[in-house]
C-alpha cells in the first residue's frame, strides 16, 4: 500500500527538480569543446587552404575513411602557400570512427574537428564529405582561392608574419578554428 | 743574431734583379742541374732520400721516398708518361713563402723542376700557381721563358737527350686547390675537388699518370742539395727534420717577414729576429703553421719549430705560418674569422665540412655578437668532433683547429661572451682603445 | 699472385668473420651480412664518391686501428681487417650520428609535402641514425625551388645532401653530362648549365637513385604517396629489352613506373620512355568496347556477343570465299602472338600471317631462320671485346642495351663499331668508329670491309659479336653481307628488333614461313608434329608476308583481315597498306587504341594492354620476360581470349582462354629440332643521287618520338630531341642549306620541312627522324631509308 504513494511520490517530486534530459533536436546543445565531431579544413587568414595534401591523415587513419590527393600549386592558380595542396579531400563518415589521429598527424594544422556531431543520412553517398563541404567558411578578410598570397612579401613573412598582418587589414580576428 | 739565419733559399733574394736568369748563373744557378743531369736517375732520388728533406707543404712526407714510389720499367703504370706538379696554390691564411720565392727566385724553383724530373723520368711539369698570385705568374712565365731560350727546357737539354716541357698553369682561386688532389683534377680542366685514394699520385695522378706533386719550396731545395750535397743539408735543422726552412712571420711583431732558419728554431728566437712584439704588447696566441695548425700561446714559446717538435705540442709544424697575436686580439673572434674562411673555401664535397663549417661560423657569429648560450662551446666542441677526422681532406680537420685549440687554451673567452660581453667592439667602445681586430 | 676469379679474403665484421671476394667493397660485404650501414652517395652501379660520409665504421689493418673512421663505401675489403660498424662501436655510430645532425641542418622539413616522403633514404637513416632533436637554430640555406632542369625532372636544392648520385649517373652511366656541381661549400648545388636542360634519354634514373626528394618527376609530382601505391613487378613493353620494371597504381591508374632491379637485363636503370611512357592506358583514344560498323557506316559500340557473332561470320564468308590474312603486329606477348599464329592455321586455314609491321624482306625472313636459337645475352654483349651493330643506333632503337655497351667501353675499353650514316649521340657515348654508308649500300660497304682489316680483326677475337636491328632489313643484301662477316670472324650474330613482341612472335610461328617452335612450313616432319597437336592439315606452301598480303587483299586476292595492333603508317609503303585494307572485304581489327585501321575495320575489338593482362615477352636475347596483370579488370581481354573466343563462334578451339593456357598448349609442342640453310646471297644496289636538289635519304626513329604508346606525355615530349634534317656541309652547301634554316626533302606525295643541323654524313644523304612531330616519313613520303628525295631550302 506504502509502496503505491511512494512510487508516485518520485515521480511527483520529480516533476519539481530541474529537467536533464536534452530537448534534441529541437533543442541543440552544443558539445563540449573538444568533442571529436565533424572535420574542418581551416583556412589562412587570407583565404588559403592550409592543407598541402600531404595524405599524412589518410595514412595515419586506422579506418581508411580518408582520401586526399595533392595538387601543384601555379602561379596562375593558388590554393595553398608552398608547393603543393589538397586538390582532392575526402573523409567517409561511415567509416570515421572520430579517434582524431588524422588532426594529430596534420603537420599544419589544416584538419581539426569542429564539435559538431550531426553526422547521420539516410543514404551513404551523402555520407562522404568532399572539399568544398569540409572547407571551413570564409570569413571577413578572407578570400576564396585561388589567388595570390596576400599577407607579407614572402613565404617567410606569410608564415611567420601573416596572423599579425591579417589582423592589421580586418577589424576582427579570422584566425581561430569554427566551432558551432 | 743574424748567424742563426741560414739564407739558402732565401740567399739571392736581396740581390738586384734576383729573378732574372743573368743574376741567377752569376750566383752558382743551373751548376747543380748540369751535375744532376750527368748522373743517372736513381742517384738523384737516393741522394734526396738521404738529405732527408721533407716536404715543405705541411704533411711533411720524405721527398725522396715520394719520388721513388713513381713506377719505373716498361710495363704497367712504369709505361705510362710521369709528370711532376708543383703545388704553388698557396693559400693557407698566413702563409707566403711560396710567392716570394717564385717572386724573387724563380729560376731555383726551375732548377728544382728540371732536376726532379730527370730523377722521376718525368718530361712534362706544371706548375700550378695561384691564381690571385697574379705578379710571380708572370715573373715565372718569364723565367721559363728566359730558361727555354738558354735550351735549359725543352727538347735535348744540354745535349743530354732529356726533354722536359714545364707549364705554368694559373689558379682559379680555390683553398681546395692546394690539395694536391684536387689540383690535379683543376689542372685537368675538372672541377677542383678532391679525389679519392687510393689510387694516389704516384700511381694515378694527373691523367691517370704517375705523378709527383710537391711544394714550391721543397722542389727550389732541390739544387741546393744536389750542390752541397746531403751531408751538408742535415748540417742543418734535426736528425728527422734537416735542412733550412722559410719561416713566415706575420702578426703583430715589429719586423714582420721571411726567416730561412734551420728546422727546429724556437718562436723565442724567431721573436728575437723579428725585433720583439709590436709596441711590446704582449703575446696573447700564435700559429705555428698557418690558420689549419692548432694554436699555440705564450707557453709554447720554446717549442722546437721543426715536424717533430711542433707535433709534440699538440700541434703541427704545417707550412710554418707564424702568425703572431697580441693580447688585444679576441680568440673568438680570430677563431671566428679563420672559420669564416673555411666555410667560404670548403669545397663542399663531402658533408662534415660542407655543413660543419656552415654551421660553426653561425655560431660563432652569434657567440661573437653577445648572443651564444651556455652549450653553445659544447655545442662547438661536439660538431668539430663530427667533423674531424669525418671529412674527405684535411680542409675539414683543419677547420677544426683554430676552434677546438682556441677553446683548450681560452675557453674562459667564449665562455665569457655568452655574459654579454660581444667580442666585437662597439663603436662607443672604439672611441677610447683601438681594438685590434675590430671589423673596419 | 694470378688474379682469379675465386680469390678471397677474409675479415672480420661486428665479430663475425666472413669471406669476401678481393675488392669487394666494405659496405657490401657488410650487406651481404646483414649488417646495413646508412648510406647516401654509395650505390652499387656508380663508382665510390665517398662524398656524403654517412657510412663511417672503425676499422683496424693488421691489429692497428686506423686513427679516423673509415668510408666503408670506398674502402675495398682486405686479409685481416677486422670493422665495427654501428652496432660494436661508439666511435663509428657517434660518427654517423654527427654526419646525420650535419646533413639534416640545411635539409628543409618538407617531407609532407615531397614525393620522396615514405620512400626516402633520408628520412628512413634520419629516423634509425638521427638525433631526435636539433641543436641547429640557426639559418637554413635556402633556394628558389623547384627548378626545372628538364620538362621531366624537377629539381629541390634546399632538398639536396649532394651525394652526386645523379650527376655521377649521367656522367657515368648515361653519358649525358648535362647536370654537375655548381658553386662551393654550402651554396654547393646540382645545376645546368644556362640553355642546356637536362636532355637525356635516361634523366628518370637520377629521380629513382636520388636519396632525397631533390629530384622528383615533374609527371608523378603529388600524384600520390607510397602507401596509396599497389606495386607490381612488370615488363616494360616499349622495347625488345624486356627490362624488368616496377608498376604502381593507385585506384585503377597508373601512377609511375620504376626500373627493375634484374642484374641480368637492365640492372636497375631504364630509359625514359619505358618509365614515362604509360598515359596511353588512360588516353581518349582508347577503345574498351566492341565496335560494329552500322548499315550508315559508323563505329558503334555493341555487345561482346553481337561483335563477336559479325565478325566470325564475316570471317567465315570470307575463308570460303578467297580467304584471310593475319598481320599480328609486334607487340604481342609471346602467348598472344601464339594465339594468331594458330588462329591464322587453325581457323583462317593459313599461312598467311606475318608479325612484321614495318619495312621487311624475304632475306630477312631467311636471316630470322637462323636467330631462332639466340646465344647472345647481355652479359655476352658486356663481355665482348668488340661489337658491330648494323641496322640499328643503340642509343635511339634499344636503350638500355646502349647502356650495357657504354658500360663495357668504360670498363674494358670495349671496340663498338656502327655501320651508320653519322655520328649520333649514340655513336659518341659509346667512341664507337662509325662505318659511313650511303644509305642502301650498307651491305657493300660491309663486304667490302669483310675481306680484311681493323673490322675484321677486332671481331675476329673470341666473344665478339654483331647486334642487327630490324632495319636491317630495309636494306637488300644486308643480312647475308653479316653473316659472310660472322662466318669469317667466328662473331655472334644477335637481332635485336626495335618491337618487344617481336622476338616472341617469331619463336611461335607468327610468320609465313615458320611455324611454332621454329619449325619450316616446308619441313613435312616438322608440319606433321603440329598437325597431330592442333589436329588440322596444314599447307606445306608458306605463307605471304604482311607487305604480300597487303598487296593480296588491295588486288582482291584475299578476303578477309586480322589486324592486331599494326599501324599502317610503320609499313614500307603507307599508302598501299591503306589500299589494301580499304579493299579487303572483311577487316577485323584487334586494338587497344583507335588507328588508321579502326577507321577501316568492320569490326574492332578492343584489347587489353600490359596493365591488363599477364603475358610473357621474349626479349632480344630470347630471355623469357613474364609479368602478371598491374591492374585488375579495366573490361578488356587479352587478344589470345579475343581470338579464342573469335575462333570457337568460328567452330574451332584454339584453347588460348588464357595466357598459361596458351603457354600450355605452345609449351607442349616444344622446340624445333631440325636445321635451317644459311640466307641466300642478295647483293645489294647503291642509289646515287641523280640530278641536282637530290640526295639520298636515311632515316630511323628516335626513342622519343610520335608513338602510338607516348600519347598524352608532355613532359616526356619535352625530352625528345629535336627534329633536324642533317647533311654534312658539303652537300648542304650543294643544295643551298645553310645550318639553322629550314630544309624541305619532298618526294612526289609530300614534304617534309625541317631546320636543317649539319653532321658527318656521307655526302649527298640527308637524315630525317623516322617518326618525329613534323617528320613522318613513311607516310608523308612514301619512301623510307636509301630512297632519292629532293631537297630544298625553305
Amino acid at each position: 500500500m506504502f509502496d503505491f504513494f511512494k512510487g508516485f511520490g518520485v515521480t511527483f517530486s520529480t516533476m519539481f527538480k530541474k529537467v536533464v534530459t536534452e530537448e534534441y533536436p529541437e533543442d541543440f546543445p552544443p558539445a563540449a569543446p573538444r568533442y571529436h565531431g565533424r572535420h574542418q579544413l581551416n583556412r589562412h587568414p587570407d583565404g588559403l587552404e592550409k592543407c598541402v595534401g600531404c595524405e599524412l591523415c589518410a595514412w595515419a587513419c586506422p579506418a581508411d575513411a580518408i582520401f586526399v590527393e595533392g595538387g601543384d600549386n601555379t602561379e596562375e592558380a593558388r590554393f595553398s602557400p608552398g608547393e603543393r595542396y589538397g586538390a582532392d579531400y575526402q573523409i567517409n563518415y561511415l567509416r570515421c570512427i572520430g579517434c582524431g589521429l588524422c588532426i594529430e598527424a596534420c603537420p599544419t594544422r589544416s584538419l581539426t574537428m569542429t564539435n559538431f556531431y550531426e553526422l547521420a543520412d539516410d543514404n551513404r553517398q551523402d555520407l562522404i564529405y568532399t572539399k568544398e563541404q569540409l572547407l571551413a567558411p570564409l570569413l571577413p578578410g578572407m578570400e576564396q582561392p585561388p589567388h595570390p598570397m596576400r599577407l607579407g612579401k614572402d613565404e617567410q613573412d606569410y608564415y611567420v608574419q601573416g596572423p599579425v598582418l591579417a589582423r592589421q587589414g580586418v577589424e576582427s580576428d579570422p584566425v581561430g578554428e569554427q566551432v558551432r | 743574431m743574424s748567424d742563426i739565419l741560414t739564407p739558402v733559399l732565401t740567399s739571392r733574394w736581396a740581390q738586384e734583379n734576383s729573378w732574372t736568369l743573368e743574376t741567377y748563373e752569376r750566383t752558382g744557378g743551373y751548376r747543380a742541374m748540369r751535375t744532376a743531369l750527368a748522373g743517372h736517375p736513381d742517384q738523384l732520388i737516393q741522394l734526396c732520400k738521404d738529405s732527408g728533406l721533407r716536404g715543405r707543404g705541411g704533411a711533411g712526407f720524405p721527398t725522396g721516398m715520394k719520388w721513388s714510389f713513381i713506377p719505373q720499367g716498361g710495363e704497367g703504370a712504369g709505361a705510362k708518361p710521369k709528370y711532376l706538379v708543383i703545388n704553388a696554390d698557396e693559400g693557407e691564411p698566413g702563409t707566403c713563402k711560396d710567392i716570394p720565392t717564385m717572386m724573387a727566385d724563380p729560376h731555383s724553383l726551375i732548377e728544382g723542376c728540371i732536376i726532379t724530373s730527370y730523377a722521376i723520368r718525368a718530361n712534362f711539369c706544371a706548375i700550378y700557381v695561384r691564381g690571385e698570385a697574379l705578379h710571380p705568374i708572370r715573373r715565372l712565365r718569364a723565367a721559363v721563358a728566359e730558361a727555354y731560350a738558354q735550351g735549359y727546357l725543352g727538347t735535348d737539354i744540354l745535349g743530354t737527350g732529356f726533354d722536359l716541357e714545364i707549364v705554368v698553369h694559373a689558379g682559379a682561386g680555390a683553398y681546395i686547390c692546394g690539395e694536391e688532389t684536387a689540383l690535379l683534377d683543376s689542372l685537368e680542366g675538372r672541377r677542383g675537388q678532391p679525389r679519392l685514394k687510393p689510387p694516389f699520385p704516384a700511381t694515378a695522378g694527373l691523367y691517370a699518370s704517375p705523378t709527383v706533386v710537391n711544394n714550391v719550396e721543397t722542389i727550389a731545395s732541390v739544387p741546393y742539395i744536389v750542390a752541397g750535397g746531403a751531408e751538408w743539408f742535415r748540417t742543418m735543422g734535426s736528425e728527422k727534420s734537416p735542412g733550412p726552412k722559410i719561416y713566415s712571420v706575420s702578426g703583430h711583431v715589429e719586423r714582420p717577414g721571411q726567416y730561412e732558419a734551420p728546422m727546429g728554431i724556437t718562436l723565442r728566437t724567431l721573436l728575437e729576429l723579428a725585433g720583439g712584439m709590436k709596441d711590446g704588447i704582449p703575446l696573447k696566441f700564435w700559429t705555428p703553421g698557418g690558420s689549419s695548425t692548432p694554436m699555440f700561446t705564450a707557453e709554447h714559446l720554446d717549442v722546437p719549430l721543426d715536424f717533430e717538435g711542433a707535433a709534440g705540442a699538440g700541434s703541427m709544424l704545417g707550412t710554418t705560418a707564424v702568425q703572431v697575436f697580441n693580447e688585444t686580439v679576441s680568440v673568438p673572434w680570430a677563431v671566428m674569422k679563420w672559420t669564416e674562411f673555411y666555410k667560404h673555401e670548403s669545397c663542399g664535397k663531402c658533408t662534415p665540412c660542407r655543413e660543419g663549417t656552415y654551421w660553426l661560423v653561425q655560431i660563432l657569429e652569434r657567440m661573437v655578437h653577445g648572443e651564444g648560450t651556455e652549450s653553445d662551446v659544447e655545442t662547438l666542441l661536439d660538431v668539430c668532433d663530427n667533423i674531424l677526422g669525418r671529412s674527405f681532406c684535411a680542409l675539414g680537420d683543419g677547420a677544426t683547429s683554430p676552434i677546438t685549440s682556441g677553446i683548450k687554451y681560452f675557453r674562459q673567452e667564449f665562455l665569457d661572451l655568452i655574459a654579454e660581453q660581444p667580442a666585437v667592439a662597439r663603436p662607443e667602445q672604439l672611441a677610447d682603445v683601438e681594438l685590434t681586430g675590430a671589423p673596419a | 699472385m694470378t688474379t682469379t676469379e675465386t680469390e678471397t679474403v677474409t675479415l672480420t665484421i661486428d665479430g663475425i668473420e666472413v669471406t669476401a671476394p678481393k675488392g669487394e667493397i666494405l659496405i657490401r660485404t657488410c650487406e651481404r651480412l646483414g649488417i646495413i650501414v646508412p648510406r647516401f652517395c654509395d650505390h652499387p652501379l656508380l663508382e665510390p664518391a665517398g662524398a656524403c660520409r654517412q657510412c663511417l665504421v672503425e676499422v683496424e689493418m693488421g691489429g692497428r686501428p686506423m686513427p679516423k673512421p673509415q668510408a666503408s663505401c670506398t674502402m675495398t675489403v682486405a686479409d685481416g681487417m677486422v670493422v665495427k660498424t654501428q652496432h660494436t662501436s661508439p666511435v663509428a655510430d657517434k660518427a654517423q650520428q654527427g654526419v646525420m645532425e650535419l646533413l639534416l641542418i640545411n635539409h628543409p622539413l618538407d617531407c609532407p609535402i615531397c614525393d620522396k616522403g615514405g620512400e626516402c633514404p633520408l628520412q628512413n637513416q634520419a629516423m634509425s641514425t638521427g638525433r631526435t632533436d636539433s641543436r641547429f637554430v640557426e639559418t637554413k640555406r635556402t633556394f628558389p625551388k623547384p627548378l626545372p632542369i628538364s620538362s621531366q625532372v624537377l629539381l629541390d636544392r634546399e632538398r639536396c645532401v649532394l651525394c652526386q648520385r645523379c650527376t655521377r649517373f649521367s656522367d657515368e652511366i648515361a653519358g649525358d653530362p648535362f647536370i654537375d656541381l655548381l658553386e662551393r661549400g654550402a651554396n654547393q648545388q646540382i645545376g645546368t648549365a644556362e640553355d642546356k636542360p637536362f636532355q637525356s634519354y635516361f634523366s628518370g634514373n637520377t629521380i629513382q637513385i636520388c636519396p632525397v626528394g631533390a629530384l622528383t618527376s615533374a609527371a608523378y609530382r603529388f600524384r600520390s604517396r607510397p602507401f596509396d601505391l599497389k606495386s607490381t613487378p612488370s615488363v616494360c613493353e616499349h622495347c625488345s629489352s624486356g627490362c624488368a620494371s616496377r608498376t604502381d597504381t593507385r585506384r585503377g591508374q597508373v601512377m609511375r613506373k620504376l626500373a627493375g632491379n634484374d642484374p641480368e637485363v637492365n640492372e636497375e636503370w631504364l630509359c625514359d620512355k619505358g618509365r614515362f611512357a604509360f598515359r596511353y592506358l588512360g588516353a581518349k583514344q582508347r577503345i574498351t568496347r566492341p565496335l560494329l560498323r552500322d548499315e550508315s557506316g559508323q563505329l558503334v559500340e555493341v555487345s561482346w556477343t553481337e561483335a563477336l557473332r559479325v565478325a566470325a561470320e564475316g570471317l567465315l564468308a570470307a575463308r570460303g570465299n578467297r580467304g584471310i590474312g593475319v598481320l599480328a603486329g609486334g607487340r604481342l606477348t609471346r602467348e598472344d602472338a601464339y594465339a594468331y599464329a594458330k588462329f591464322a592455321r587453325v581457323a583462317a586455314g593459313t599461312h598467311d600471317v606475318d608479325f612484321r609491321a614495318r619495312p621487311h624482306s624475304a632475306e630477312e625472313l631467311a636471316f630470322l631462320q637462323t636467330q631462332l636459337t639466340p646465344t647472345v645475352t647481355f652479359a655476352a654483349v658486356e663481355a665482348a671485346p668488340s661489337v658491330l651493330t648494323v641496322g640499328m643506333d643503340l642509343e635511339e632503337e634499344s636503350g638500355i642495351l646502349f647502356l650495357r655497351v657504354r658500360k663495357a667501353v668504360r670498363k674494358h675499353g670495349q671496340r663498338v663499331f656502327t655501320l651508320g650514316q653519322w655520328s649520333t649521340p649514340g655513336v659518341e657515348k659509346t667512341h664507337a668508329t662509325l662505318i659511313k654508308s650511303v644509305p642502301g649500300a650498307e651491305a657493300s660497304v660491309l663486304r667490302e670491309l669483310s675481306v680484311g682489316g681493323e673490322l675484321v680483326d677486332a671481331l675476329s677475337a673470341t666473344g665478339s659479336v654483331i647486334l642487327v636491328g630490324d632495319r636491317a632489313a630495309e636494306v637488300p643484301g644486308l643480312h647475308s653481307a653479316v653473316a659472310e662477316l660472322a662466318t669469317r670472324t667466328g662473331a655472334q650474330v644477335a637481332w635485336v628488333p626495335r618491337r618487344a613482341g617481336d622476338r616472341g612472335a617469331l619463336e611461335v610461328g607468327a610468320v609465313p614461313t615458320l611455324l611454332p617452335g621454329g619449325r619450316p612450313v616446308t619441313d613435312a616432319a616438322a608440319r606433321a608434329e603440329v598437325e597431330r597437336a592442333w589436329g588440322v592439315t596444314l599447307s606445306a606452301e608458306p605463307g605471304r608476308s604482311t607487305d604480300e598480303i597487303l598487296a593480296a587483299a588491295a588486288s582482291g586476292a584475299l578476303s578477309g583481315l586480322v589486324v592486331g595492333g599494326v599501324d599502317p603508317h610503320d609499313l614500307a609503303d603507307p599508302a598501299a597498306a591503306l589500299a589494301g585494307l580499304a579493299n579487303v572485304g572483311f577487316l577485323v581489327s584487334l586494338e587497344i587504341m583507335t588507328s588508321a585501321v579502326t577507321e577501316l575495320a568492320d569490326v574492332v575489338l578492343p584489347v587489353a594492354p600490359d596493365a591488363h593482362r599477364a603475358g610473357t615477352y621474349v626479349n632480344w636475347e630470347g630471355r623469357h620476360r613474364p609479368f602478371a596483370p598491374s591492374l585488375d579488370g579495366g573490361g578488356v581481354l587479352p587478344d589470345c581470349r579475343v581470338l579464342d573466343t573469335l575462333a570457337v563462334e568460328m567452330d574451332v578451339d584454339l584453347f588460348t582462354q588464357t595466357p598459361s593456357a596458351a603457354a600450355g598448349d605452345l609449351d607442349r609442342l616444344g622446340p624445333y629440332t631440325g636445321t635451317f640453310t644459311a640466307p641466300t646471297e642478295r647483293p645489294g644496289s647503291t642509289p646515287r643521287p641523280a640530278q641536282v636538289g637530290s640526295a639520298v635519304l636515311a632515316t630511323w626513329r628516335q626513342l622519343l618520338d610520335d608513338g602510338a604508346l607516348q600519347v598524352d606525355e608532355p613532359a616526356l615530349a619535352g625530352t625528345a630531341r629535336a627534329p633536324r634534317v642533317r647533311a654534312n656541309a658539303a652537300t648542304a652547301e650543294r643544295l643551298g642549306l645553310t645550318e639553322g634554316g629550314q630544309a624541305s626533302v619532298a618526294t612526289d606525295r609530300g614534304a617534309i620541312t625541317l631546320p636543317v643541323e649539319l653532321a658527318d654524313l656521307p655526302d649527298g644523304v640527308v637524315w630525317l627522324p623516322a617518326h618525329s612531330p613534323g617528320s613522318q616519313v613513311r607516310s608523308t613520303l612514301g619512301v623510307g631509308h636509301g630512297a632519292l628525295v629532293r631537297v630544298t631550302a625553305g
